[in-house]
């Protein structure tokens, strides 16, 4: 691995502006090696020896983003698979030897990844490098474990959006918002497209999508770089590759104008706001400067939206605001709930003036430092967990092609100025540019009395 | 600095008959939902890791003092745990959390705005809350900013005006705080099982009662802080990038004023097992799920069965390499996921299985469940599954020396239950002394079948009948008022 440098002294002192706040030393960026194997598998290692335990991570480029029509869910449904067995694993073995040697793990999809994990002790490298090699080789693709897992994955859509206060007007918002299909729909996907899914679709998706060329690998923890990468060498190096999956185009048409609609939730006790602006992708020259005015309105007791909408005129029980990270055409949202007898017009009206007021009311040095101090500590905290430094590494590489991103995005964040929020505000945060979905409770249609029961 | 400072040695596994790596070696049990290939190198080792003990003093007031010096990143962690206890807040008036809601919402200097804008500017958190036990104010901050937020803590916790108009609009939020949580399942089965187990007391109330959050008055809530805040018997706890010695003054500077006595925690009595089956059902018109908790009174945390009891739970619940997550989710398809604990405390002891499963199975994912407590009762557990449980256990531990916060509530638990000094040195020989038999007879103890307390919420017109084929049902809706019968 290469060398560690020596803390120096003469760095940027990031919070010299905090009232009896002493000068901070850097973070130290994280080191990490990057190799690619003759097959396409990126390998990423990172070595951290502060505890006899590892994490490993798999990143493969494909989301909900790649389905094709009539699909909607069907990576989700494919990570699950990937849990039910290959040529050497039976079905259900890969949790069952990871748990019962010690270890966590777990896989989770969205709209531009599929990411999978495990974090062991030390001494069990080969078994993660393995479980992992093993069924990006050979997935067991069978109607059985696929009707099986349809089950579970329809399971999870029930538990996290049908029997959810507010979970249809998730996935509406998504709707309204994009019209391009990439990001039109749900990552869970329709209970409908769900029971289409065929074996078929299962190994077309392995085939062009689990590829190592469509990979990347990071391992971070107790291990030794050149050690380690000899391994993965040979666990996962005669995988063939396959043509790469042609990009899908994320692109979007410009909003022309709001688009707004009123969902009625059985579910819900109070109403609901959520509203969305269309933001470029992460990697636009815009996107830190969009974090940082997330931020100031509206992430914790001392935002803007926090302050009016939750303490002065008590509109609203809560309320956040932040944008979401894509590789397309991302969202800067808004969400509250509000109060009961509160008018959710007064609260939606409360909350376009605040946006206005960026335009009038500058960014204050202060809100600056708030933002640098948070990313301040998301870089110390991501150090103090082998799992999130192998995700982070992993994902930036799979989905940005730059596993520095770990390092770098902290230091955008804390780059931005007042004029940079500014005009960010005023070129994204426009009327035209957004989607509002009303969110109200339903009352429930007259029931009959419980009957009596018998017994 | 050294970064590494657990002992980490090799042991082999206490008993190799589970070595997965050599399946010919005897009939391997079948285990339900999962195929075994047996193919995969798995090391039959287990890494044994000493956690590190803090350094240990007290502070000039009496005060212990735990510091665990950690200097991988640059943040500290800090904790004040005083003697006091929510047990004693009237039932369903929140007046500990009001109390300790407002520290953080006004003193002599700082208004609420002002304390909130200074917390962000330094990229800290500090919070106050009253626990079962002890009355806690804690902070986390970045390494260069310690003093500061040490003095934003100091004029907190004795600055503190508790504002008329703070807490007013801090009642006001509470209401919508109550209606949120009501719309959420998980929710309202937690809320209708602790009512079940804790009847008598101020342990059945998850949350507060609107009427309760109505009768708070100022005048309450500065009477709650004259008896709450209180030094004596208390202990400080320190994690991360700063020494004992270091620490320490600051801590004197801090407290240098702080004297009292603050109230001990109550005996409350653990209440004993449930007696035949009782079967709630909670109506939430519309749901799609059935949201089960499902379990009864066990062990608190003193019981001379609680590892044994650990390992039982590894088999039955705990993950999804045990029987419930094998046979409910992978096997049935009833769920997205299944899983057991014992709660066992100082003033809980129950133990519980909590699920959702889709409506329309309502009743066979219940039978089920039954089957799995009834089987671990009636048949010994294989001697390759108990030792994949034991196995999870011990070699699990490595992955908490991750997080020195681990190490330090080990120490802490020490303290808090009297246990022995080497507890923890030694816990992977007591798990390895449990014997199938010894499964068993704690599952006999405690694992619920015809004394059990079965919370189902769901939508009652669908889920009603099914239901009823397992017993007389009790109603209640969702607002926690009893309907029918």
């Amino acid at each position: 691995m290469m060398p560690r440098g020596v803390a120096t002294v003469l760095a940027v002192a990031l919070l010299t502006a905090a009232a009896g706040a002493q000068t901070a030393s850097p973070v130290r960026p994280i080191q990490f090696s990057d190799t690619r194997l003759a097959n396409g598998l990126r390998v990423i290692i990172s070595e951290d020896h502060f505890a006899p335990v590892y994490a490993i991570a798999v990143s493969y480029s494909v989301g909900s983003k790649d389905e094709r029509p009539g699909r909607t869910g069907f990576a989700h449904l494919f990570e699950h698979m990937m849990f039910k067995g290959s040529d050497n694993i039976g079905p259900g073995e890969h949790f069952f030897l990871v748990f019962n040697n010690g270890g966590s793990m777990n896989g989770t999809t969205n709209t531009d990844r599929t990411l999978y994990y495990e974090v062991m002790p030390r001494n069990q490298l080969d078994l993660g490098l393995f479980l992992e090699s093993d069924r990006m080789r050979s997935l067991a693709i069978t109607k059985e474990n696929l009707d099986n897992q349809r089950q579970a994955v329809q399971e999870e859509r029930r538990l996290r959006l049908d029997n959810q206060p507010y979970g249809k007007s998730a996935e509406r918002f998504n709707e309204l918002a994009y019209d391009n299909p990439a990001y039109h729909h749900s990552v869970i996907g329709s209970m409908e497209d769900l029971n289409a899914a065929t074996v078929e679709d299962v190994a077309g998706f392995f085939r062009t999508y689990y590829a190592p060329n469509n990979a990347v690998v990071a391992i971070v923890g107790d291990v030794d770089t050149k050690d380690t990468l000899t391994r993965v060498e040979k666990y996962f190096g005669n995988i063939p590759r396959q043509p790469s999956p042609a990009p899908v185009d994320l692109a979007e048409p410009e909003m022309k104008a709001e688009r707004r609609e009123t969902m009625q939730d059985r579910l819900a006790r109070l109403p609901q706001i959520n509203i969305g602006y269309k933001i470029p992708p992460a990697t636009h020259a815009d996107f830190p400067a969009l974090s940082a005015l997330g931020q100031i309105l509206g992430n914790g007791e001392s935002s803007r939206l926090y302050q009016r909408l939750v303490k002065t005129q008590e509109l609203c029980a809560n309320i956040g605001s932040g944008s979401t990270q894509r590789l397309g055409p991302g969202l800067f949202n808004i969400t509250c709930a509000v109060r009961p007898g509160k008018n959710i017009a007064d609260a939606e009206a409360a909350i376009t003036d605040e946006i206005a007021r960026l335009q009038t009311a500058a960014v204050t040095s202060e809100e600056l430092q708030r933002i640098r101090s948070s990313a301040r500590r998301g870089s110390v905290s991501i150090r103090e967990s082998t799992l999130a430094r192998a995700q982070s590494l992993a994902d930036n590489a799979a989905v940005y092609n730059d596993p520095n991103r770990i390092n770098t995005n902290a230091q955008k964040i804390a780059a931005v100025t007042a004029a940079d929020v500014q005009r960010v505000a005023g070129r994204y945060l426009q009327t035209t540019n957004r989607v509002v979905v009303h969110t109200l409770p339903a009352t429930a249609p007259a029931v009959a009395p419980p009957a009596p029961v018998a017994k | 600095m050294k970064p590494l400072r657990i002992l980490a040695t090799m042991l082999l596994a206490a008993a190799p008959a589970a070595a997965q790596d050599s399946p010919a070696a005897q009939q391997p049990t079948d285990f339900k939902g999962v195929v075994l290939k047996n193919k995969a190198p798995v090391s039959n080792d287990v890494l044994r890791v000493t956690f590190r003990r803090p350094f240990e003093g007290k502070l000039k007031n009496g005060m212990e003092l735990m510091v665990l010096e950690e200097h991988r990143s640059p943040t500290i962690q800090v904790e004040i745990a005083v003697p006091a206890s929510t047990m004693y807040d009237p039932e369903g008036v929140p007046i500990s959390a009001a109390m300790t809601s407002l520290m953080r919402l006004g003193t002599k200097s700082r208004d609420a705005k002002t304390i909130a804008e200074t917390l962000a500017g330094l990229g800290a958190q500090i919070t106050f809350n009253v626990g079962d036990r002890y009355a806690y104010a804690r902070f986390s901050t970045l390494s260069e900013n310690l003093d500061a937020v040490l003095e934003l803590t100091s004029d907190m916790l004795f600055n503190s005006t508790f504002p008329e108009d703070e807490l007013a609009k801090w009642k006001n939020q509470q209401l919508s705080v109550l209606q949120q949580a009501r719309a959420q399942p998980e929710f309202l089965a937690t809320e209708r099982f602790a009512q079940a187990m804790y009847p008598e007391d101020r342990r059945s109330y998850l949350l507060p009662t609107p009427e309760g959050v109505g009768r708070i008055t100022r005048a309450m809530v500065l009477d709650q802080y004259a008896k709450v805040y209180r030094p004596e018997r208390g202990r400080v706890t320190v994690l991360g990038d700063v020494t004992a010695k270091d620490i320490a003054p600051k801590l004197e500077k801090l407290m240098a004023s702080w004297t009292g006595k603050g109230s001990a925690p109550p005996d409350l009595p653990l209440p004993t097992a449930t007696k035949g089956r009782r079967i709630i059902l909670v109506n939430r018109p519309g749901s799609v799920q059935t949201a089960f908790y499902i379990g009864n009174h066990a062990i608190d945390r003193l019981s001379p069965d609680y590892i044994p009891v650990q390992v039982l739970n590894r088999v039955l619940g705990g993950g999804p390499a045990s029987r419930l997550f094998r046979n409910i989710r992978e096997e049935k398809g009833y769920t997205y996921g299944i899983s057991s604990g014992f709660s066992a405390t100082r003033y809980f002891n129950h133990f519980a299985s909590q699920t959702s499963v889709r409506t329309e199975v309502t009743a066979d994912a219940l039978r089920e469940i039954l089957k799995e407590f009834a089987d671990i009762r009636t048949t010994p557990v294989p001697a390759d599954e108990l030792q994949n449980a034991k196995r999870a256990l011990v070699a699990g531990f490595a992955l908490g020396t991750e997080n020195p916060a681990a190490a330090l509530g080990n120490a802490t638990q020490i303290k808090e239950y009297g246990l022995p000094l080497d507890y923890w040195d030694t816990y992977p020989e007591k798990v390895a002394a449990v014997t199938a038999a010894d499964v068993q007879r704690v599952a006999q103890k405690y694992i619920p079948v015809d004394d059990i307390v079965i919370v189902a919420v769901g939508d009652a017109a669908r889920i009603r009948a099914p239901l009823a084929t397992f017993g007389t049902l009790e109603e209640w809706d969702a607002e926690g008022k009893r309907v029918a019968n």
